[in-house]
């Protein structure tokens, strides 16, 4: 047993390894055709995020990885329930929207951090709920549900960010997020805020979740097996909204975050342009991740350097943005490839039951 | 040659065949196997002994670690189905390989250039061989046992001199097997060779002129079927005496348990599976429910574990109205559910032992904290109490129950079930697909969990389970009960009868 | 339970151990390889050779705000001997880094954040990094000595290119005009407010001019992009199908949407030349899509980014005592103005550099562009030109008793000021 526990390991690490090198081959050849220098913007990319002993750049590495850690848990609960929940997105919309109703109160200082994160996760997990009752009680498919909860986020911000609560000083945002509400900054001088505690807390609790409770033990049963599930006395339904709901709070913490730490904004700007994308960024880092909370932190952090490295790849390297949003495309395509065809099977194999 | 002169006498030669999955699993260590041409070879062997892996070597889907083989006197290396097929060796399996929406005659000339005479050929090889099958009737629509004809016929069509089959019988009922076998003597005497898998003795004695008996992996003997005795077969099969009635001794049923009153359950259509069926169960007795599979019993089942909710009449546990419960709240109140589809329904495969050990009372105050917290130090000892106690045999507590074999996962089940101290124990074909070995294992629990005062209702396709291990019997047809007896009331014969639809006189 | 977590880790966690140690063994051999971190500090005195101009979401390939700023950047790094590092944002969150990351590294002779929604980021970097001179276009950032605050009066050219629209609108019978924005942010609402007043009055004007009355419809669009040509084409399409024909773009290169509708339009009418017609926004972009462009009302960024790099040299050489402060660029400076046929020429260099316009095309844009305004009476292009030469003299000039000064006075305007600006011009307040 331990030695096909070590083959398969040997096999996954293989697995990653190869995508790895795959993703930086393809991406070297498109920038080599593009005119520019693969190794030298590699060097720049990795060397101002992951592969330094820079704090600043570390820094700036865990802070972009905060939000896809939340969003990325988001994801790994559904699936480990059987569900393709991509509204993470959405949800992580309307927790920000929590966050900005909660700075727009007058409150005692030491208040408004706690309740944003309340009023956040709730909204986030209120959205996810959404989806969990159309999927479990309704049939409805969750990906066509979530995207469509997706827009309707986002246009609701949007509304409510022109209309309800724009900053008087600067309509382009939000209210901000007053300084007592704000998530303390870990490293002066950089963007890192007690954000990517909370998302690392809230990883390692939903992996607690998942394994220690008898809520994640019927989660993960109701995933692999509806019908054993049922039968061992769990009502599948349930579990499936549950799941919802548990992505849903991760969500809306990740609109937290972004709101109460994230320097300088503090406040959802116009177009919600400082959170889109995070959500579905989650997905390719849970997929990295092998859908395990214990795989999504190591994932998320090479996801946000190979974000902080885009800054080095234009600074230092001379590769313009688009580029730069090509070749990190590609390497995590790339990554996500293996856990996506394997995440295909298992869902086209059960899908008779 | 020495091989072409024994190719004269063997139609086929496994030599030395060695099988090693990737996963390292041995399956088989050195066989030789020897099919001589036109005869029905038997190939017994119990759950695990390594008779399919043999086939499915022979039939091209597997390929040897090691060994050769000989066809006709020539060495052959099949890289695929399709390639012994060629060489007109095909097999049918336990899951047919059938297109469900699909009628029988476009199942049999699936994948073939289209001829003009497809049809009448076929209809040529139904006359020959007595395999009668509707041609236009979709698959899903026949009965397993016509499904199995159309999948022989379908060998047949393709020019198969080999036909190799692998259990058949199982889920066939007795009459059905009856015809099954008067359709291999027949292509025997056409000249065609079978190979005939099974694990039941009194199939092989009836149908096989040859006997090869497996067991772990290698031959311990290959017998004339006309000198062999079931005893001296189940010898080698299992390797000891086998004792084929389970000890019963004699109790006094108590107070009933469980209360069934004129339950009607309908099925996944929305037809009616059960119409009407009322008993009940007493403590310390073993109810049985004889029949044909597909005859409500799963409905009637379901119905009452709380995995369907029926639409008339009651159920009553201890006397407490539970119509409608949740499994959830019937296995607080005493229930135990050996389910029949213990893959689908009574394992989460992905899951490993110590998770699985669990199911279905992970919300017990053994296993669960005051934070809804799994206590992890408390299920891998009851997981390990069920492993040692009811002897399964697993690589760890962390394996995933996919790797054990199936007579393991089977006890698993069956001890996750009985260690719950139900008062009901709802065991529906809880030995199939067992070797003899756990199959008596598990027959002889059941009667202790009975001896012990426990009430047990069992479901069994297999006749002479039923009729062993029962104190009252019922025999279940179209969704109903054709009576209700003592098995010492009852002979064999009438039994048959009720299965076949007659209602038991004065019952 | 720690057996359960030890067990998890195995599984899992030991493979990804596995690709971080190999990971760290790569980054050792990396930065013993000297590493890609060119942190070399130069010492004090000497005058850095690098600019680096940062750009918002909106990003390069406008053919308008962020190229001009280019423009610039690339004429003051080629006169003055510099090297010009460019760095576009993916998304909000990547201003304050970008920021951080050049003016870290102390390399910069000056940092040019180009656009108003990277004012926060701008604020707070150069508190951080006081030795460092950054200039920010369009913000408003007055009280920091090592920030150049780089506004224009926007207000002052839309003024002219409204007064354009209404005459032209009037011209051709037409029953409104429109303006189609980007995000909704306060730069944007100087641009409407100069445009309304322009409306009403070249209103005036006309009617001085022909003795008919008009009164046009004013329809405005916040498509909340600058960088979505898709949304600048269905804004622009549900304008012209209430009777809009000139459609003023202030929308970055969401406004390449708005010359698509405005082409198709015309073209579905048969025509190959407007109306209806749109109005180009910060660069000449008349020759985008030539005869459909009446006139654009140029914000000349790269005049912007050009003197902010001078000045902090000039500051470096000790020329000048003082860096910060605000630059405010109107008609009079040359920070704004309307598009005549001589701007073409350089302007369609952008485009030919940009890939967008063949050399080989080029006579036959600049005909086109002159057939277009030959079409238009010349008493109105002469209009145009006497407000320019009005508003740069006597701003007191007032239409519906609003005058053009109150307006600049207001400066700058909240959303507030902007709906009771438009509603004393009467548009619609949204």
């Amino acid at each position: 047993m331990e030695r096909q526990k070590l083959i398969e390991s040997l096999y996954r690490f293989a697995e990653i390894m190869v995508a790895l090198i795959a993703g930086f081959a393809i991406s070297g050849v498109i920038m080599w055709l593009g005119g520019y220098d693969p190794i030298k913007a590699y060097r720049a990319m990795l060397g101002t995020s992951i592969l330094t002993t820079d704090p600043y750049n570390l820094a700036m590495t865990l802070s972009f990885s905060a939000p896809i850690m939340f969003t990325a848990i988001t994801f790994a609960v559904g699936v480990r329930a059987g569900v393709f929940n991509i509204g993470a997105e959405g949800q992580m919309y309307v927790g920000a929207l929590g966050a900005v109703l909660v700075a727009a109160m007058s409150l005692p200082g030491p208040l408004y951090l706690p309740l944003a994160i309340l009023f956040g996760s709730l909204l986030g997990a209120l959205w996810g709920a959404i989806a969990g009752v159309l999927k479990a009680y309704k049939g409805v498919n969750e990906v066509v549900s979530t995207i469509m909860l997706n827009w309707i986020a986002f246009w609701v911000v949007e509304y409510t960010r022109v209309d309800l609560l724009p900053n008087p000083r600067d309509p382009s945002k939000t209210i901000e997020m007053p300084e007592p509400g704000r998530l303390p900054i870990l490293l002066k001088g950089t963007e890192l805020t007690a954000s990517i505690v909370l998302a690392v807390v809230v990883t390692l609790l939903s992996y607690y979740l998942l394994w220690h409770t008898v809520l994640g033990y019927e989660i993960r049963a109701t995933g692999m097996n509806p019908r054993a599930a049922r039968y061992g006395g769990i009502n599948p339904e349930r579990a499936v909204l549950w799941s919802f709901i548990i992505g849903g709070i991760a969500a809306g913490l990740a609109g937290v975050c972004e709101i109460a730490g994230r320097p300088p904004h503090y406040a959802i700007t116009t177009g919600l342009s400082n959170l889109f994308g995070y959500g579905f960024d989650g997905i390719t880092v849970s997929l990295i991740g092998a859908n395990h909370p214990l795989g999504i932190i190591p994932a998320a952090i090479f996801v946000g350097g190979l974000t902080a490295g885009a800054r080095g790849m234009q600074i230092v390297a001379g590769v313009p943005l688009e580029m730069v949003k090509a070749v990190q495309g590609v390497i995590i395509i790339a990554l996500a490839v293996p856990g996506l065809l394997r995440l295909l099977k298992t869902r086209l194999t059960r899908g008779g039951g | 040659m020495a091989a072409g002169s024994r190719g004269a006498e063997h139609l086929i030669e496994m030599r030395g065949i060695t099988k090693i999955y990737p996963d390292g699993t041995v399956a088989l260590r050195g066989v030789d196997f020897y099919v001589r041409r036109g005869e029905i070879h038997g190939l017994l062997g119990e759950n695990g002994a390594g008779k399919t892996t043999l086939m499915k070597i022979l039939s091209g889907l597997l390929r040897p670690t090691s060994g050769e083989i000989w066809v006709n006197g020539r060495k052959v290396s099949f890289k695929s189905a399709s390639e012994a097929l060629k060489m007109g060796i095909g097999m049918v399996h336990q899951h047919l390989a059938l297109v469900q929406v699909f009628t029988v005659y476009e199942n049999i000339v699936l994948g073939l250039k289209a001829e003009g005479d497809a049809r009448l050929r076929i209809e040529k090889l139904m006359e020959e061989t007595g395999l009668k099958v509707p041609l236009d009737v979709r698959i899903e629509n026949l009965p397993f046992g016509v499904r199995q004809r159309a999948e022989i016929l379908k060998m047949l069509y393709r020019n198969v001199d080999v036909l190799i089959l692998d259990e058949p019988t199982t889920n066939l009922t007795p009459v059905e097997t009856d015809e099954l076998f008067e359709t291999l003597r027949r292509l025997k005497n056409q000249g065609k060779t079978v190979i005939f898998i099974t694990h039941k003795l009194r199939e092989v004695l009836e149908v096989t002129d040859r006997v090869t008996v497996l067991r772990n992996g290698r031959v311990v003997g290959v017998v004339e079927t006309s000198k062999a005795t079931p005893q001296q077969l189940a010898k080698m099969m299992v390797g000891r005496e086998v004792v084929f009635t389970v000890s019963k001794p004699p109790r006094e049923p108590g107070e009933p348990i469980l209360e069934v009153r004129d339950l009607w359950v309908r099925n996944d259509l929305g037809e009616w599976a059960v119409k009407g069926v009322s008993f009940t169960v007493k403590a310390g007795e073993i109810f049985g429910i004889a029949g044909v599979e597909g005859n409500g019993q799963s409905e009637l089942i379901q119905a009452i574990t709380g995995l369907r909710r029926p639409e008339k009449g009651r159920i009553l546990l201890e006397g407490r109205d539970v119509t409608g419960f949740p499994p959830s709240k019937l296995y607080r109140m005493g229930l135990g559910h050996i389910p029949e589809d213990r893959q689908g329904l009574g394992l989460v495969l992905d899951m490993n032992v110590a998770e699985n050990s669990i199911l279905g009372v992970q919300r017990g105050r053994r296993f669960m904290g005051k934070f809804y917290n799994l206590l992890w130090s408390s299920i891998r000892r009851h997981a390990s109490q069920i492993i040692e106690r009811f002897a399964v045999v697993a690589p760890s507590l962390d394996a995933p129950v996919r790797s054990l074999s199936g007579g393991n996962q089977q006890k698993l089940v069956v001890g996750r079930e009985l260690s719950k101290e139900p008062k009901l124990i709802v065991a529906a074909q809880p030995t199939r697909g067992l070797d003899v070995a756990a199959t008596e294992y598990i027959r002889k629990l059941l009667v202790d969990m009975r001896t012990r005062g426990k009430a047990v209702l069992l479901v069994s396709a297999d006749l002479d389970e039923v009729l062993q291990l029962s104190d009252r019997i019922a025999v279940m047809y179209e969704g109903e009960f054709m009576g209700i007896a003592r098995p010492e009331e009852l002979t064999r014969e009438q039994i048959g009868m009720m299965m076949g639809g007659y209602r038991l006189a004065g019952g | 339970m720690k057996s359960g977590l030890k067990r998890a880790l195995s599984k899992t966690a030991a493979l990804l151990i596995v690709v971080f140690v190999v990971l760290a063994a790569g980054a050792a051999l990396f930065l013993l390889r000297g590493g890609p971190a060119e942190t070399t500090t130069t010492s004090a005195p000497a005058i850095p050779k690098k600019i680096a101009v940062v750009y918002d979401i909106g990003g390069r390939g406008d053919l308008s705000f962020n190229d001009m700023a280019y423009l610039g950047a690339k004429r003051a790094a080629d006169e003055f001997g510099l090297e010009l590092v460019e760095v576009q944002s993916k998304s909000e969150s990547d201003y304050l880094p970008n920021l951080r990351t050049l003016a870290r590294s102390g390399e910069y002779l000056l940092i040019v954040a180009v656009g108003f929604l990277m004012t926060d980021a701008v604020n707070q970097t150069a508190q951080e990094y006081p030795d460092q001179l950054f200039a920010i276009i369009d913000g408003y950032i007055p009280d920091k000595p090592n920030v150049l605050s780089v506004l224009f009066k926007e207000h002052e050219g839309s003024a002219l290119v409204g007064a354009l629209a209404a005459m032209v609108a009037a011209n051709y019978g037409c029953s409104a005009v429109g303006v189609v924005l980007g995000m909704e942010i306060p730069v944007l609402y100087k641009f409407e407010a100069g445009y309304y007043w322009g409306i009403r009055y070249g209103e005036q004007v006309y009617k001085q001019h022909t003795g008919q009355d008009v009164s046009l419809n004013v329809l405005w669009t916040y498509t909340g992009a600058f960088n979505d040509p898709a949304k600048g084409k269905t804004a622009t399409q549900a304008q012209l199908a209430q009777g809009a024909c000139v459609v003023y773009n202030v929308a970055g290169a969401t406004g390449l949407g708005i010359f698509e509708a405005v082409e198709e339009k015309a073209k579905q009418e048969g025509k190959d030349m407007g109306p209806p017609f749109a109005i180009g926004v910060d660069a000449d972009q008349d020759y985008i899509k030539p005869g459909f462009i009446v006139a654009s009302m140029m914000k000349r960024v790269d005049v912007g980014v050009y003197t902010a790099v001078k000045r902090a040299l000039d500051y470096y050489q000790k020329k000048i005592d003082k860096f910060g402060g605000i630059l405010e660029l109107g008609l009079k400076e040359g920070g704004v103005a309307i598009s005549k046929l001589e701007d073409l020429e350089t302007f369609l260099e952008l485009g030919i550099q940009a890939g967008t316009v063949k050399e080989a095309e080029k006579q036959q844009i600049i005909d086109k562009v002159k057939a277009m305004r030959e079409a238009i009476p010349s008493w109105i292009w002469e209009e145009v030109d006497k407000l320019a030469e009005t508003l740069k003299t006597n701003p007191d000039v007032a239409v519906d008793g609003l005058k053009f000064s109150d307006i600049a006075a207001k400066i700058p305007l909240d959303s507030d000021e902007i709906k009771q600006i438009r509603q004393q011009l009467g548009v619609p307040t949204g």
